[in-house]
């Protein structure tokens, strides 16, 4: 489904991601892993279109991604949350949530500024559609509480409820758990997998937190200063020397 | 409620509206109160359309002037030259010219837009300030438009109704965006270019939107005030009126249609009715304005440490204010003792820009978001307020 092969981006001398390549196919729970400044975001930076790849391809479903902008990559079906939270902090939960929803609008701007019914009834449609999501991610309570009063765990899950409204394909969550308590991300855990499970989308994930990695996903690519230096199912990972080097250290 | 009925009613209710404040306009009976009321509709207009901009969209403009200045020369210029040999008259000529107007705004708009539109903050402000002089100082250099001189512009076209009709409709067209779902991607690129973007807004496109309908908005208030003036001239639009504008809407509360209404209306009436003040003295002057800071300084604190009702916290800004009030009356007593403060006259009028500056640093200090912030007139609110009321009432009784 997603392919990256050789994918190169440099910023000047430094390579930020060097040669990467690796393949997500539908219904996987991939992980990618790596010390701070692996390239991690980045490489999610270059699938989704914030950057163009220096060399190499990405190619999702077959159609080369490098050079689509984001908004035409969502429109594809790729959809992400952000490391560093981005909401519309002004807006409410439910504002935020319609905002991806919008994507998939048919009705005109001249329908929506004259008010017509056919814009009434989209409007409606998509905050009803918006609501059944934050049921799924409990918070439909909050709905009408503007999204930056929200306490930090249910803005990470806002996050996830915004990038699933656009109706991915392939979703892809950039480090979900950090910052929750243990409880909190066992329920995370539970989300990701009725996420794959129930709406049928791909799961691409960063984290940190190798309890959570190695519980949830089938695959793991393990990246290291910019390169690719394992790829496999968890249990090779987690013994693999080079990962152990690198990143997981011994166990004591 | 049924869609159609409170459709037809609400169009029917805004026409009513319009057909009352021309008639009020008209039964006062004097040109200038009639002027005034024109006036007031077309800075709605203007501010209404800049908060689509500035507000809602987020895109610091502040040369709005400029659009409004093309709106009102180019449909000028066509009626100066067409009107004559078009064979259209009365209402249909100024429905064209405000299309015009339009039209030609709008394509100022896109030019101003399109290029700079990768710019964020300070920097487009910039742009768009020094666009803004150039379009004037274009226009002063045309022979055909009159250069410095200004030109007249015939027919006039004095129809109170439809610039408030206009306003009416701006205020509609903005609403309407903000209540459908469409509104939501102009609001998310006003939040986070980057997370908008990657939601599958085209971030590119809701600006130069908005810059289009602002644009074209503020260029049918320029071709209602053409034809109502019969007289333009470049010094109407200095960079000065783009600043009146943008104060408008910050004082209204960035984004909040409403606020921008409300606080159009109150900055135009404003200077108005400093002109029927008398000059002040120097003593006066420094009263007022020692005592204004320190009531808004109470009153600030007052806010910040009362955790109280309402009902006593507004009393004892009440008390405040009229204790400042009062304090002022002393001390200009006191300071026109001192000759100097007491012989140097001023016309309150010309202070326009001072007094401005001051309500606006005055409205940082204490409410940065603006009187309204975000918050918007609703029926459900006003219902909600009453519900309120005799809801207590009920319960005192």
């Amino acid at each position: 489904m997603l392919e990256l092969n050789n994918a190169t981006i440099k910023f000047g001398g430094l390579v930020a991601v060097n040669d990467v390549s690796f393949a997500v196919s539908k219904g996987d729970l991939f992980g990618l892993i790596g010390p701070n400044g692996a390239g991690k975001t980045t490489c999610f930076n270059l699938i989704t279109g914030v950057y163009k790849p220096t060399s190499g391809s990405i190619k999702f479903k077959g159609r080369e991604l490098s050079g689509t902008p984001s908004n035409k990559v969502a429109q594809l079906g790729i959809a992400r949350t952000f490391q560093n939270i981005r909401l519309f902090r002004a807006l409410s939960v439910l504002e935020n949530v319609v905002v991806a929803a919008f994507l998939r609008h048919r009705v005109g701007l001249a329908s929506a500024i004259a008010d017509l019914p056919n814009s009434i009834r989209e409007t409606q449609e998509l905050k009803d559609q918006a609501m059944a999501l934050l049921e799924v991610l409990h918070l439909d309570k909050v709905a009408h509480t503007r999204s930056c009063d929200l306490p930090y765990g249910m803005q990470r899950r806002l996050e996830i409820a915004r990038a699933m409204a656009t109706q991915p394909e392939l979703l892809l969550l950039d480090e979900p758990a950090a910052g929750m308590n243990p409880q909190e991300s066992d329920d995370l855990l539970r989300v990701v997998r009725q996420i794959r499970d129930q709406f049928n989308m791909t799961v691409l994930l960063i984290e940190h937190d190798m309890r959570f990695v190695m519980n949830l996903c089938e695959k793991i690519v393990v990246l290291d200063h910019g390169c690719e230096i394992a790829q496999g199912p968890p249990e090779a990972i987690r013994s693999n020397p080079k990962v152990i080097e690198a990143y997981l250290g011994e166990p004591v | 409620m049924k869609y159609w009925p409170t459709r037809v009613v609400s169009i029917l209710a805004g026409l009513g509206a319009c057909f009352l404040i021309s008639a009020a306009a008209d039964a006062s009976g004097n040109d200038y109160t009639k002027r005034l009321v024109v006036l007031a509709g077309v800075w709605v207009i203007l501010s209404v359309s800049l908060n689509l901009i500035n507000g809602i969209t987020g895109q610091f403009s502040i040369g709005h002037a400029a659009f409004w200045q093309v709106g009102a020369y180019s449909a000028g210029i066509i009626s100066v030259q067409h009107y004559a040999n078009s064979g259209i008259t009365g209402l249909p000529w100024l429905l064209l010219m405000m299309v015009a107007g339009a039209i030609f705004a709008a394509l100022a708009g896109l030019v101003v837009g399109l290029p700079s539109l990768r710019l964020r903050g300070d920097y487009l402000a910039i742009v768009t300030l020094g666009f803004g002089e150039i379009i004037r100082i274009i226009v002063q250099n045309q022979k055909p438009l009159g250069e410095a001189y200004g030109m007249n512009v015939s027919p006039k076209f004095q129809f109170t109704w439809l610039v408030w009709l206009t306003a009416f409709a701006a205020i509609a067209i903005c609403r309407n965006l903000l209540k459908s779902a469409h509104g939501l991607p102009f609001l998310a690129v006003r939040e986070d270019e980057v997370a908008a973007s990657a939601m599958g807004v085209n971030v590119t496109r809701v600006k130069v939107t908005a810059f289009l309908i602002g644009s074209a908005l503020a260029g049918v208030a320029g071709a209602l005030f053409a034809h109502y003036e019969g007289f333009i001239s470049p010094q109407q639009f200095r960079m000065e009126q783009s600043f009146i504008i943008l104060t408008m809407v910050v004082l209204g509360g960035t984004g909040s249609i409403t606020g921008s209404v409300l606080a159009a209306a109150a900055l135009f009436y404003l200077p108005e009715k400093l002109r029927d003040m008398g000059p002040v003295t120097g003593g006066q002057l420094m009263a007022g304005a020692f005592a204004t800071v320190l009531a808004v300084y109470l009153v600030k604190r007052v806010i910040d440490h009362f955790h109280g009702t309402k009902k006593e916290a507004a009393i004892r800004h009440l008390g405040i204010v009229l204790g400042c009030m009062a304090l002022s009356f002393v001390l200009s007593i006191v300071l026109n003792q001192v000759p100097v403060l007491a012989n140097a006259r001023y016309e309150a009028e010309k202070l326009r820009m001072v007094i401005f500056s001051g309500v606006l640093i005055i409205l940082m200090l204490v409410r940065p978001q603006g009187l309204l912030g975000h918050a918007e007139f609703s029926w459900e609110w006003l219902k909600r307020v009453l519900g309120q009321r005799r809801s207590e009432a009920a319960q005192t009784s």
